[in-house]
This record gives C-alpha cells, sequence and structure tokens, in this order.
C-alpha cells in the first residue's frame, strides 16, 4: 500500500505517487501544526474533491478535512495524510429573498453569510459569533446559535446538502424549498456527522426574516426573564445575565419594560469563553441552573437558557472526570470542543458511547466505505 | 409454526386480526391504494412490537407499521401483504413540564397530546388537518406539518428522541433530553422514513408555552394574485406569522355550503393569517399584515372577534378536505411545494393544466411555506377518468419541479410518489438514499416497496414481491 512520505519544502506534490497530479488540484503551502507531514490541497469543485477521495480510497489515506479551523481540536481529530481545505467552495450560489433560502458553498464563513443576508434583513440563525468558522464546518461539527431555545439548532436549518462521498460519489439529498419530505432526511445526518458520511461541498440553508426591532438587556437576576414570553435568547456567565429580544417595536418596547434593567438597542452577543481547555455540557433545558452549580471552580461558562447548551472554558482538567458523571446521570454529555494536544490522555473526548454504535458504522459504511474522512473522530471510535 | 399461529402465541387471538373484513379495514391508508394483508396485530407494548418483528422476521414477512391510517400516499397500505402493526395500543403519555417535554407513545393522538399539555400552558406544535384523529408515530413517519409549521417547522423540529424496534428486533433509543447528542443523528432520519427503517414505538417529543394572545385575521381578496403578494410582502416586512393559509373560490364555496362558517364566497380567494406572542406583538403584527393586505386590493379584513370565531375559522381551513366529501365521491390531493416567489405563476399554470383537462381544482394550501394543495374531485366509477386525473396530476408535478419545487411538503413519499422520485434525484442521490435503507434493513422486509423506487440500488428483497397490484395507482 502507498503510504505519504514526509512533503519537502517546495514540492507540495512529491510523495503523492502520482507523477502528474491533474492540473485541478491546488496545492496549499499552510499547513496547520498537528498536520505535519500531511499534504494540503486546495480541491475548486466537486470532481476535484471527488478525485481526491477516490484517490484517497484507494490508498487508505487519512484525509482531514478543513473549514475555518475554529473548531479542529473537536472530537479526536485523527493525524491526516491530506488536508482538504474547503476555502474554494467559497460565495453564495443562490439567493432569493423571498424564497427564504440559500445555497451556499461550505467554504463560505458565516460572517460573511450572515453580513450578506443581513443587507436584506435576513439570517441563517448560524453561531454570532463564528470567527473563522465556514457554513460547513459549523454543519460537520453540529455547532448551533445562541437564539437556539427560540429558533432552534442549526441541525433545523439545513434543507439541502451536497456531499461528496469518502469513495467520491457526489450525492444531493433534500430540496431548495423550506418545506420537503422527499426522501430520506440526509441533510439532517450529515449535522455533526465530521464529514463521516462525505465532505459537504454546499448546503440550503433555510433563512429567516429578521424583525424591526431588537434590544438587549442585561439582568439583575435572570428570574427577571419569566416576564417575557419566549425571548430570542436568554445568556448567563459568571459575571452577568442578559435578555435578547426582537419583534415589531411596540412589542420589544413594551417587552423590554415589563422586564426591567438596563437596555440596549440592537443584539449584543457575546462570545464562548476562552481557555486552554474548552468544553461544551449538554443537559435537558431545566437543568441548566444544576449545571452552573455542578461547575468545578475557576471554570468559565455561558450558558444558552431554555437550550440546554454550556459553553465552558478552563485551564486545567480538574473537576471534569466529577462533571462529566454529573452530567451522564442527568441524561447530558460533557464534551472536549479543544485541548492541547496530549492535554487529556485518558479523557475521551466524547464521554460514553451513544447507543446503536453498530447501526452508526453500517451508515458511515455505506458512505465512506474505507472511512477515509476524518476517521475515529466520532464517537466510538467511528 | 405459521406466521399466524406464532404471533397468536405471542398475542392471542383477540389480537391477531385475520378475518376478511378486519384485512379489508387495514388494507389502505386515506390514499386510493389498497394491500392485501395477512393479518394485522395490537401490539401493547414496545417489547411487544419486538417479538412481533421477530416473528415476522423468522417467516420472512413484510412489516407495515400503521398509525390511525391518515396518511395520504398508501405509507400504510401493505401492497406487499405481511404483517400489518397497528399501534393505536401504545398510548402511554409521560409529561416533563419543568423540561417542556413529553415521553409519547406513537399511538398517541396529536390532539389528545396538545389537550394533556394545555393545563401546564404547553401544547404541540405540529397540527396537521388531520389533528384530531392522526398519531404522534404517523406524524413522526411522515415528517407531518400542518398549517402552523410555518413558524415552529414541521414534526422533526419537536421530536427530541426516539424509541425504536429496529429491523433484527433490536429496541434503541437514539436521542436525549440534552441538546446534540454526541454521534450520528439516527433519530433525525428515522423522522420522516415512513416505517421503511424502523417502528418507532415511544418519542421524546418538544412542547411550546401557549401563546398569551392571538390575533387571527381573515382577508378576502378580488384575485389569487393579491392573497400570494400579500403573503411574500408580510414575510419581507420581517414577520413570521404563525400561519397564513389561503383558500381560493372554490374551496371556499365547499366549506362554506357544509359549515355555513360565514366565508366570503363571492371573493376570488383568502387569506387566513394567525398571529401570536405577547399581546402587543399581535396588535402591531396584525396592523402589519392588515396594512399590506389592502395595500394588495383586499376588499376586508375580518378579525376574530373571540376565540369561538377564531376556531370556526380554522374549523373552515381544516374541514376543507372533509367538505370534498359532498362535491365528488373521489378527490386526488397534491401536496408539492415551490420556492415562494413562484408560487402565483405554479398555481396559474396548475388551473391551466386542470382546464386543458376540463378538470376542476379546489385550492386551500399553506401559502407562507409554498406547500400548494391543488385537490381534483372525481368519480372513480366514470370510466377513463383515473387516468385522466392520474395524467393532470402528473403535469402539475412536473410543473411544480420544473420551477425547482419539491415532491412532497408533508404528506410523504409513500408508494404514491415514489415512481416520481427520480425527477428529483440523480441515480447517485437515489443510491446513497437505498444504501441508507440497507444500513438499516438489509432483509428489505420494512414497509418494502416505499419512498424508493425499484432499482434505486441493485440488491435483492430477500425474496418479497415488489409489483404493485392490480388497480393500484402510482
Amino acid at each position: 500500500m502507498l503510504r505519504l512520505r514526509r512533503r519537502e519544502t517546495g514540492d507540495p506534490g512529491r510523495g503523492l505517487g502520482v507523477t502528474h497530479p491533474p492540473a485541478i488540484l491546488q496545492f496549499e503551502t499552510e499547513l496547520p501544526d498537528t498536520s505535519a507531514g500531511a499534504i494540503g490541497l486546495a480541491p475548486g469543485d466537486t470532481d476535484d474533491l471527488a478525485w481526491i477521495l477516490r484517490y484517497a480510497t484507494e490508498h487508505q489515506l487519512v484525509v482531514d478535512v478543513r473549514g475555518g479551523g475554529s473548531h479542529h481540536g473537536f472530537g479526536s481529530p485523527p493525524t491526516p495524510d491530506l488536508v482538504v481545505s474547503m476555502s474554494r467552495f467559497d460565495g453564495v450560489q443562490e439567493w432569493h429573498p423571498d424564497d427564504l433560502t440559500v445555497v451556499v458553498g461550505a467554504g463560505t464563513p458565516v460572517a460573511s453569510l450572515e453580513a450578506i443576508l443581513a443587507e436584506q434583513s435576513q439570517t441563517a440563525v448560524l453561531p454570532e459569533v463564528p470567527g473563522n468558522a465556514t457554513v460547513g464546518g459549523v454543519i460537520a461539527a453540529g455547532l448551533s446559535s445562541l437564539r437556539r431555545a427560540r429558533l432552534l439548532g442549526t441541525r433545523e436549518r439545513v434543507l439541502e446538502v451536497t456531499v461528496v462521498t469518502g469513495d467520491g460519489r457526489v450525492v444531493t439529498a433534500g430540496g431548495r424549498v423550506v418545506k420537503n419530505v422527499s426522501g430520506y432526511d440526509l441533510p439532517r445526518l450529515t449535522v455533526g456527522a465530521f464529514g463521516s458520511l462525505g465532505v459537504i461541498t454546499s448546503v440550503c440553508l433555510k433563512v429567516l426574516p429578521v424583525p424591526e426591532s431588537a434590544a438587549t438587556i442585561v439582568l439583575d437576576d435572570p428570574g427577571q426573564a419569566v416576564a417575557a414570553h419566549r425571548p430570542l435568547a436568554l445568556l448567563e456567565t459568571s459575571d452577568w445575565s442578559e435578555l435578547f429580544l426582537w419583534g415589531t417595536e411596540p412589542e420589544v418596547d413594551a417587552v423590554a419594560g415589563r422586564v426591567g434593567g438596563r437596555t440596549r438597542r440592537g443584539l449584543h452577543w457575546p462570545s464562548d469563553p476562552e481557555g486552554a481547555l474548552r468544553w461544551s455540557l449538554r443537559v435537558p433545558p431545566a437543568m441548566v441552573g444544576a449545571a452552573i452549580a455542578a461547575l468545578p471552580e475557576q471554570w468559565r461558562y455561558l450558558a444558552v437558557h431554555g437550550a440546554g447548551d454550556l459553553r465552558l472554558a478552563s485551564d486545567s482538567r480538574a473537576g471534569a472526570g466529577h462533571l462529566r458523571a454529573w452530567a451522564e446521570s442527568v441524561g447530558g454529555h460533557l464534551v472536549v470542543v479543544d485541548a492541547p494536544p496530549a492535554a487529556l490522555p485518558d479523557f475521551d473526548p466524547w464521554g460514553t458511547p451513544p447507543p446503536g454504535l453498530e447501526l452508526q458504522r453500517r451508515i458511515i459504511a455505506q458512505f465512506d466505505p474505507a472511512r477515509v474522512i476524518n476517521p475515529g473522530r466520532l464517537p466510538g471510535g467511528l | 409454526m405459521s406466521l399466524i399461529a406464532d404471533l397468536r402465541t405471542l398475542l392471542g387471538d383477540d389480537r391477531v386480526l385475520t378475518e376478511a373484513v378486519e384485512l379489508h379495514i387495514y388494507s389502505k391508508d386515506a390514499s386510493l391504494m389498497r394491500g392485501d394483508p395477512t393479518c394485522v396485530v395490537l401490539p401493547e407494548s414496545t417489547e411487544e412490537v419486538a417479538e412481533v418483528v421477530r416473528i415476522a422476521e423468522r417467516h420472512k414477512a413484510p412489516i407495515v407499521a400503521r398509525g390511525a391510517g391518515t396518511g395520504l400516499t398508501a405509507g400504510a397500505s401493505p401492497i406487499n401483504g405481511g404483517v400489518v402493526v397497528s399501534l393505536t395500543r401504545l398510548d402511554d403519555l409521560d409529561l416533563d413540564v419543568d423540561n417542556r417535554m413529553a415521553w409519547v407513545g406513537a399511538g398517541v393522538i396529536n390532539l389528545d397530546l396538545s389537550v394533556a399539555a394545555a393545563p401546564h400552558g404547553l401544547y404541540f406544535a405540529p397540527d396537521p388537518s388531520s389533528q384530531s384523529a392522526c398519531t404522534i408515530g404517523g406524524n413522526i413517519a411522515n415528517n407531518s406539518g400542518g398549517a402552523h409549521c410555518l413558524a415552529e417547522g414541521a414534526t422533526t423540529s419537536h421530536v427530541l428522541a426516539v424509541e425504536v424496534v429496529l429491523p433484527g428486533g433490536e429496541t434503541a433509543v437514539f436521542g436525549d433530553a440534552a441538546p446534540d447528542p454526541p454521534g450520528l443523528d439516527v433519530k433525525g432520519v428515522l423522522v420522516g422514513s415512513e416505517g421503511t427503517l424502523g417502528i418507532v414505538t415511544r418519542a421524546l417529543v418538544r412542547l411550546l408555552p401557549l401563546d398569551p394572545d392571538v390575533r387571527t385575521l381573515l382577508i378576502d381578496f378580488p384575485t389569487l394574485e393579491g392573497a400570494t403578494t400579500t403573503v411574500s410582502e408580510v414575510v419581507a416586512a420581517g414577520l413570521i406569522p404563525a400561519a397564513l393559509e389561503i383558500m381560493d373560490q372554490n374551496m371556499m364555496v365547499a366549506v362554506e355550503n357544509w359549515l355555513h362558517g360565514g366565508f366570503p364566497t363571492d371573493s376570488a380567494a383568502v387569506l387566513l393569517a394567525e398571529v401570536v406572542g405577547e399581546p402587543e406583538a399581535v396588535v402591531a403584527e396584525a396592523e402589519v399584515i392588515s396594512r399590506i393586505a389592502r395595500a394588495n386590493g383586499a376588499k376586508e379584513v375580518r378579525l376574530a372577534a373571540d376565540a369561538s370565531e377564531r376556531a370556526q375559522l380554522w374549523l373552515g381551513r381544516k374541514s376543507a378536505f372533509g367538505a370534498m366529501a359532498q362535491v365528488s365521491p373521489d378527490y386526488y390531493l397534491h401536496d408539492t411545494v415551490v420556492p415562494r416567489r413562484v408560487l402565483a405563476e405554479t398555481m396559474n399554470e396548475v388551473q391551466a393544466i386542470a382546464d386543458r383537462y376540463e378538470l376542476v381544482t379546489y385550492n386551500v394550501f399553506h401559502a407562507g411555506d409554498g406547500n400548494l394543495h391543488p385537490l381534483i374531485p372525481f368519480d372513480a366509477s366514470e370510466e377513463g377518468m383515473l387516468e385522466k386525473v392520474h395524467q393532470a396530476g402528473m403535469e402539475m408535478v412536473d410543473a411544480c419541479l420544473s420551477r425547482g419545487g419539491a415532491l412532497s411538503g408533508e404528506h410523504g413519499i409513500g408508494l404514491e410518489k415514489r415512481d416520481l422520485m427520480p425527477e428529483s434525484f440523480s441515480e447517485l442521490d437515489l443510491d446513497a438514499q437505498a444504501r441508507l435503507k440497507e444500513a438499516f434493513d438489509p432483509a428489505g422486509l420494512f414497509n418494502p416497496a416505499k419512498i424508493l423506487p425499484e432499482g434505486s440500488r441493485c440488491f435483492d428483497f430477500g425474496g418479497v414481491r415488489r409489483e404493485i397490484p392490480d388497480g393500484a395507482w402510482v
């Protein structure tokens, strides 16, 4: 079996085992530190990508797919032979504001997409502070908006998806309409699947109109939020609680008045907490208060009330084992989002494996039979 | 022992139905296609469903799950015979008010769930027109929609976990009360899979808080375009009303003759709009909708004065299909979706097709979603009529697909639209779907011949006949 040799400076194609890689392939020169020795490729379309994946399947190469790299440490990232950048799958392909749908390349930064949609007062309800994250990356990693208690998560946004499977088939599922039950919901299956069904190349997302008015209210006590019926978000950190409202102006003004607290116009979203270790704590929605109480000292948090979603950061792993045990005892999960290499040698990033692993393995085998895309990155070593 | 003898040993004689009249009742859903079940079983627990599956598989008998039988695409019609598994007795209901969720048996009736949740200030959002009869299990199988899924999404958005009996008889729970369960979203793909991947026996569903206030408007327009343009402009103004439903004149007359609800039968179309939320929100949003409607030629904007008037308006909308019984013995109902910007032109095209075939259409549809429901009344006993309606129907589907639409918005594919799937998907796309099916159900015994057309993937269906019986309409 062909294995890649260590890449040598100035000759990125060496070691691929092909004298003349197709001209369609563009080589990336800058690779992330964790991928030393891998070859970076930036395919320009699905044909290029299919060629690469077929090649990887044929030679049993491990493929790491990169969007913006913001969540590259999520799960158990493999040591890759090939790093495929999705940067050239960039841009809005189709957008008719009246349809409340947008078709976008997977490599498009979330921030760029939301900026374009905002010009027509629309939003795809993707993460509000995405950094470099791309649309495809957010979907593959299953990241959701802070507005999810009101508007639901990223799973609810993906109407159609085109993937290139591990063995190089270009497959589209779903449809470009807001409501569709034609065939199996493969688009939903790609959310949080880390590319195990194929590399996402483009998606059609359901977008929403943004109402005329919005406000961010600093609360003295998160309990004040009960005065608002289904607010856009209620967020809490160790330092503050904030209520986010949107709607018609009379509504936002009236609700802000009822709630009380310092009100700012517009939506002022916080970033996730920072630290050497980043975690995602997922609990039943009513357990958010208990989850905050269960956090080890010094851990920082951003809690999304009503959704059971807590984004955590810490400087050390101390207390993580206890927290995971507590989370799993209430039907939740403590997941490692990012950690320095070898920081958590005996700590599974996902925790206790989910049920039906054998079924999940059979599903993945139908799409990536040689298991070349992110092998082992999912729970249970899938 | 025979299949029936084994099932009787498990369930007793009274929960294995084999009499001709019983089999006839369970031989079809609300579509026009009838199957021929070997027997019908009435399990009362997940364990019994699992055992039924194991027995049926041992006898290589097809397994067709069934809820209330209100489906419109023959999803529950046992066209290859086998065991019909009626899930109506799985009717346990366990509310979790703190988390705004409930574990519900597959046989719980949709409306019963909302009724049970109401004292706690909660409700279940998906509300198909058949909600007083259809079951949660059926809603999950078809990813059912309803008038209110414009704002809140279809069934899949409200299912957090499912307990499922998989091919092979193993039972598993996929999903959690906590968000984003790690691993593949198996639950997500089970919703809408029409019983072809497993039998969902219970589900954890999301409940929403009842809205403090509501405004329901009935707006009549001299033209259909006035109504559809209003819908577009309302959304462009930043509103996602709880519902935006349009009824055309034919349908209004049918409903009015039946219900006497005060629908303006001299108008070309009415828009039924509903806004919910904070009191200030519904007042402001109703004002925006009225203003836009008037600018688009609305003759009258009627605001439901109280709960009973509101209920009356909704009864009119949800009874629309029932009202067709007085019009003709049979009707054929479409469920395509088009991008909203081409809604009006698609409606015109559908009308032109009907005119060409000398057929009449009745329209009531989810305008906010672009989900059309043209309904063609006919008398199947009239010679050649079925073929004519069928032919016109195919042209209507093409008119939608050629404008970027989808085959089904909320009714599912079942058998009825199965052979149209290649018009929406490439061979590779269909092959991928067939591979998913194969990963779950390699023997192909779970609701065979549904969703995917023959030849989607070259695999053997374990000796099960896949042909379609005479007279079936696909």
